[in-house]
């Protein structure tokens, strides 16, 4: 809502600086989106008149103009304007000039034509919106004389945000309300009465309400004999202050009656709506029927929905109610009787109309939000005084009001109990209906509550806890002295699946993997791309309205976020990526409403933990630096039956691919992405990744691992290196190991794999350090030799291996 | 030459070959020339069976005076050797300190969840839990008990994600479906008010959607961090102590927080909270847009009928509500200038918080 500052001042002793209303309105929940300054910058801009006007000789659009800017001469400037004629008057910025958006006017060629200077808009003065055109300028507008002092500029306009529960500040009166309940100075309501004459307006036209719910009022004036001209100078002043565009002296008065009151007007020509023989227009106010249309002001034609309302005259529609007006019957330069329409709609039947039109009007915006029904006849009267004052003509008397559904007064009860239980500060009785009272509200005093009557201006005070709302806001938030909540005892902490999360996190950091976030979205060939396909049963989450097709489904799984970051980084020239992330991953299936959702856990990892350093060098990732990874996450976790098995996967490589379990249970996987998958998402390979389930791990893991008493006696080590078939894993091996070393055998640790020379092909020699010992005294070196015999003889038997020579 | 004065000579002899030992092999072999077993001290003392018992215990005594001066000589004579041997080994092996060191490097955490952690932290010593939620959630939790009119345009199609149905429900609302993904982590709050009474005291972070084209300010995701209280006698006064604790401990002490009217369906009172500028101070700067202020939160009394909702007794209990988007705060505390860096993954990026 733009604010001119000079109009409000019409309407209420403002008494302070701009800046400081627009501080004060801020801190009472009228937030001040911008203040502007007009006139103020527009030295330099003087009313120039278009004496010709011919095409650029190089360029289509644009035409050369001379001006004549009273200095004498005359200038040549350039102008892509089309609005404008020869003769036409318009602001000239002169070459030194500098706009409200900052823009210097210099002397220069455009398209091989030296411009002296620019014809400008309105919103390049920064005193409207209108950028269509010129500024076109009444007749006698003075040539030559600086243009800020012929249009009265030096205003400064505040554009104000109007939150949807303030339907009131849409109009200049309803600010000055707010201002002068701000400020605490008492607002003006303008109001006008129309001197009527000629026959009655009700023997012109009759209005029918088909709905109350969606119109419930209608009120109708006739004015004849108008004479359809531009606006006088304040008239139009006024209707650019509000940033409409000034279009004829009829329609001006409804726009600037509707920025003043608040009430949207539209006005019909007469002559044109389809009258019986006794010659009166029948107004109905009716949803659209099946297959009607309606070319509206702006020309376009209209399919019109069963939902959408009309106003209709015997032959159709003619607008639509509360958005736009129709073409056919709109003020012109021939008009001579008006219809002026002063109504009530339904706020979600316009809203509906506007959003499925994609047209929004200042009239539908404020229909939207409810406007005041009780004032419709008393803006007509307005408009009305006005039309006849500037446009000529003769206010028919009488109103044609319909009027099904008055609107009932609202009492409200306010507790002062209340007041301080919610707000927690003390007022009195007499500040409190103060407040309300400035606001408009008719107070009762009692001796513990108040008896409010709210004023039809506002449709958001309902209850008991919005008068406090009010109260709160004019007696100042800033002045509330912050105190924290008492209460009983109450324990701040986390649970154990939100602290074990954060442990998680901790673990992969400590790994050396650095936390991101990637989108929840995920692109539907997902699953396809990189062969993880859905379980029996499942399927994906679908967006009905998504962004693009590449973000269309939830993800199911984390790997292809990450592994586009891996992407992302490698055509960046980082090779080294260490990634993590914890995070929502969604599926669903048949009959259910509400997807399920899991938190997962997923890493990626490629190149080498550092690049090439001194005193290391850079080792390639590889399989076993995700499984370190999740070896470490085991133990902090204190998860005890970590097993890693081979498996097959479609998104891992053959061979490098395994199953994550504990307990027996599968918590997920970890491998080396398959060559294949990282070609669709142009990662280079290889890349480890690793997913898992984060409740899982959660519900896994222990509180504290068992204390074990660290060994007194010393341990006799010694190495055991077996040659095995490929085929036979680590894993089996070790297990023999243990379970042939019975009580003795404390240790043992895998330190070489080795092939070749000395082993034969198709074999591997697995070397295994084994340390023995007992915890209460020191083994005898013939204990410890028995007992090694017997578990080379046994281990080599189990996993049919040989000792290595 | 007597054997006193044999022996001091050879004492003088001695000390001088011990002072001249240039290392601890040279200074070995003097202790066995003058002490070994074919040494000339050794060699003079056999001699001393050939004196007479009256000589024996002067020459004795003299000679036990040589053994130990020249004991002591070598003692003190090893000792400097050694500790110089020391030096020059330990000069050998100096380094240069300022090469980089050698270590596993360690992974950052990301910004958002960084921030998320050190707000839930503030909250959690004001004896906040923290609560939880779906992501993708009903129509219901979302809006309707959060007391969104039916119309409202944050429900619309061009707004919120909707997700489609399986469930064969005949959708009551927007159209085709009354699932869909949070625009907001309020649909926690009413749910753990569904299921708890009160005191309640959570904070709510989370993921939350809402259809705007990426760009650098805005992301089709977010993150959102919201507060609830519920109890008896809980204030507009409870609410702004709380806030202004909470922007202390995360902007800095000397920061001012300044509260302004504003509205929201599902709170009455509402307020937006601004921060004073950390750069200007205050005065205005570009930053804040010359306003000195920085909008951080939005927050008010919960309204009753959300309390209605979910069928708490708005007599006797009252509450605040407060959210704020994790990303703002990220863009204000690190002044990232495009939002769009928080989920390129890029490592550069990550790396540096």
């Amino acid at each position: 809502m733009r604010v001119s500052m000079s109009w409000l001042t019409e309407l209420v002793d403002v008494g302070v600086p701009a800046r400081e209303l627009a501080e004060r309105l801020d801190m009472t929940g009228t937030a001040v989106e911008a203040v502007h300054e007009t006139g103020e910058s527009l030295d330099g801009v003087v009313v120039g008149h278009i004496l010709t006007r011919e095409r650029h000789p190089e360029a289509d659009k644009l035409w050369v103009t001379t001006v004549d800017v009273g200095d004498g001469t005359l200038r040549t400037i350039v102008c892509g304007a089309q609005n404008f004629d020869a003769g036409d008057k318009v602001p000239v910025a002169l070459p030194g000039a500098v706009l409200p958006g900052g823009l210097e006017i210099k002397k220069a060629k455009l398209r091989g034509v030296v411009s002296e200077g620019m014809n400008c808009s309105a919103r390049e003065l920064g005193i409207g919106e209108d950028h269509e055109g010129l500024m076109i300028l009444p007749p006698d507008a003075p040539v030559g004389v600086p243009f800020a002092e012929w249009y009265g500029a030096g205003d400064t306009v505040l554009e104000l945000e109007i939150t949807p529960n303030r339907p009131d500040c849409l109009s200049m009166a309803g600010v000055a309300r707010e201002v002068g309940a701000v400020l605490g100075v008492p607002a003006k309501v303008p109001a006008s009465q129309p001197v009527e004459s000629g026959e009655e307006a009700a023997a012109a036209c009759s209005v029918t309400i088909t709905d109350a719910d969606l119109c419930p009022r209608y009120a109708a004036r006739i004015i004849r004999g108008v004479k359809v001209a531009p606006s006088p100078a304040w008239l139009a002043d006024k209707v650019a202050a509000a940033g409409a565009r000034p279009i004829n002296n009829v329609v001006d008065v409804t726009n600037y009656v509707m920025f003043e009151l608040g009430q949207p007007l539209h006005a019909f020509d007469l002559d044109k709506l389809a009258a019986d023989s006794n010659g009166r227009v029948a107004i109905t106010v009716r949803t659209a029927r099946s297959g009607e249309t309606l070319r509206t002001l702006d020309g376009v034609d209209r399919q019109l929905r069963s939902d959408t309302l009309l106003i209709c005259d015997s032959s159709g529609p003619v607008a639509l109610a509360g958005v736009m007006g129709g073409e056919s019957t709109e003020v012109s330069e021939t008009t001579v009787d008006v219809l002026l329409e002063s109504a009530c709609f339904d706020p979600a039947s316009i809203s509906r109309t506007s959003r499925s039109l994609g047209l929004v009007s200042e009239a539908s915006m404020r229909f939207e939000r409810t406007v005041d029904r009780t004032g419709c006849v008393a803006a007509l009267d307005r408009a009305a005084a006005l039309i006849a004052e500037v446009a000529g003509g003769q206010v028919a008397p009488g109103v044609v009001d319909e009027y099904p559904a008055p609107l009932q007064p609202r009492l409200l009860t306010l507790r002062l109990a209340r007041v301080r239980g919610v707000l927690g500060i003390d007022l009195g009785a007499e500040e409190v209906a103060g407040i309300l009272r400035s606001l408009g509200c008719d107070v009762e005093m009692g001796p513990e509550s108040l008896q409010v009557t709210v004023p039809s201006f506002r449709p958001d005070i309902e209850r008991e806890i919005d008068l406090i709302e009010e109260v709160l806001r004019i007696w100042g938030m800033e002045r509330v002295e912050p105190t924290l909540p008492g209460g009983r005892g109450r324990i701040g902490m986390l649970t154990r699946e939100q602290s074990l999360r954060e442990r998680i996190g901790d673990v992969m950091r400590a790994c050396g993997l650095n936390e991101t976030m990637t989108y929840a979205f995920g692109d539907p060939r997902d699953p396809e791309r990189c062969c993880m396909p859905f379980a029996e049963g499942e399927l994906p989450v679908e967006l009905l309205n998504p962004m693009s097709t590449e973000q269309a489904v939830l993800r199911r799984s984390l790997l292809p976020g990450l592994l586009a970051s891996v992407s992302y980084n490698q055509r960046r020239g980082v090779s080294d990526v260490h990634l993590y992330e914890m995070g929502s991953v969604f599926w669903t299936s048949e009959g259910r409403k509400q997807p399920k959702e899991r938190t997962m856990l997923a890493g990626v990892l490629a190149g080498a933990w550092h690049p090439p350093a001194w005193n290391a060098p850079a080792v390639p990732l590889d399989f076993f630096d995700g499984k370190g990874v999740i070896e470490n996450l085991f133990r902090e976790l204190a998860i005890p039956k970590l097993r890693v098995r081979a498996c097959d996967a479609g998104h891992l490589q053959p061979g490098r691919a395994a199953e994550v379990l504990a307990g027996g249970e599968v918590l997920g996987w970890l491998g080396e992405v398959h060559p294949a998958v990282l070609e669709r998402f142009e990662a280079h390979a290889p890349v480890v990744a690793f997913e898992l389930d984060v409740r899982a791990l959660v519900r896994l893991a222990a509180d504290a691992r068992p204390f074990v008493e660290p060994p007194r006696h010393p341990a006799v080590e010694l190495d055991l290196a077996i040659v095995v078939d490929e085929s036979v894993t680590a894993e089996e091996v070790e297990r023999a190991i243990r379970s042939a070393g019975g009580k003795l055998l404390a240790e043992t640790h895998l330190f070489d794999v080795y092939r070749g020379n000395g082993v034969e092909m198709g074999k591997k020699s697995l070397a295994f350090a084994l340390e023995y010992r007992v915890p209460d005294r020191t083994l005898t070196a013939q204990e410890v030799e028995s007992a090694h015999e017997r578990l080379v003889r046994k281990v080599t038997t189990s996993v049919g291996g040989t000792l290595r020579s | 030459m007597g054997v006193t004065e044999e022996l001091l000579a050879a004492q003088a002899e001695g000390l001088a070959a011990i002072e001249q030992a240039a290392d601890l092999a040279a200074l070995a072999a003097v202790r066995v020339a003058y002490l070994g077993k074919k040494g000339t001290l050794t060699a003079v003392l056999r001699g001393l069976g050939g004196l007479s018992a009256e000589e024996r215990p002067a020459v004795g005594k003299v000679a036990n005076e040589v053994r130990a001066a020249l004991e002591a000589a070598l003692a003190k004579r090893h000792e400097a050797l050694s500790s110089a041997a020391l030096e020059a080994r330990l000069a050998s092996e100096a380094v240069d300190v300022t090469l980089p060191g050698r270590a596993h490097p360690i992974g950052s955490r990301h910004l958002i969840s960084r921030i998320t952690a050190q707000v839930v932290e503030i909250f959690l010593g004001l004896g906040y839990r923290v609560a939880e939620g779906p992501e993708v959630e009903l129509d219901y939790y979302n809006f309707t008990a959060l007391n969104t009119p039916p119309d409202h345009p944050a429900r619309s199609l061009a707004d919120t994600f909707y997700v489609r149905d399986l469930s064969g429900d005949e959708a009551a609302v927007s159209g085709e479906s009354d699932v869909l993904l949070r625009t907001q982590t309020s649909p926690v709050q009413v749910r753990t008010m569904e299921r708890e009474k009160p005191p309640i005291y959570v904070l709510s972070p989370g993921r939350v959607y809402r259809r705007d084209i990426a760009d650098p300010s805005h992301l089709p995701q977010f993150t959102q961090i919201e507060g609830l209280v519920v109890d008896e006698g809980i204030t507009f006064a409870d609410l702004k102590g709380t806030l202004d604790h909470f922007v202390h401990r995360m902007f800095g002490p000397d920061r001012k927080t300044r509260f302004r009217p504003h509205f929201f369906p599902f709170t009455e009172p509402s307020a937006e909270v601004d921060v004073s500028c950390g750069i200007c101070d205050g005065a205005g700067c570009r930053f804040c847009k010359n306003s000195g202020w920085l909008e951080i939160l939005g927050c008010g009394m919960v309204d009753p009928n959300v309390f209605g909702h979910v069928g708490i007794d708005s007599e006797r209990y009252t509450g605040f509500a407060f959210g704020m988007g994790v990303e703002r705060i990220a863009a204000l505390k690190y002044n990232v200038p495009d939002l769009r860096m928080l989920v390129e993954g890029d490592m550069r990026f990550l790396r540096q918080f």
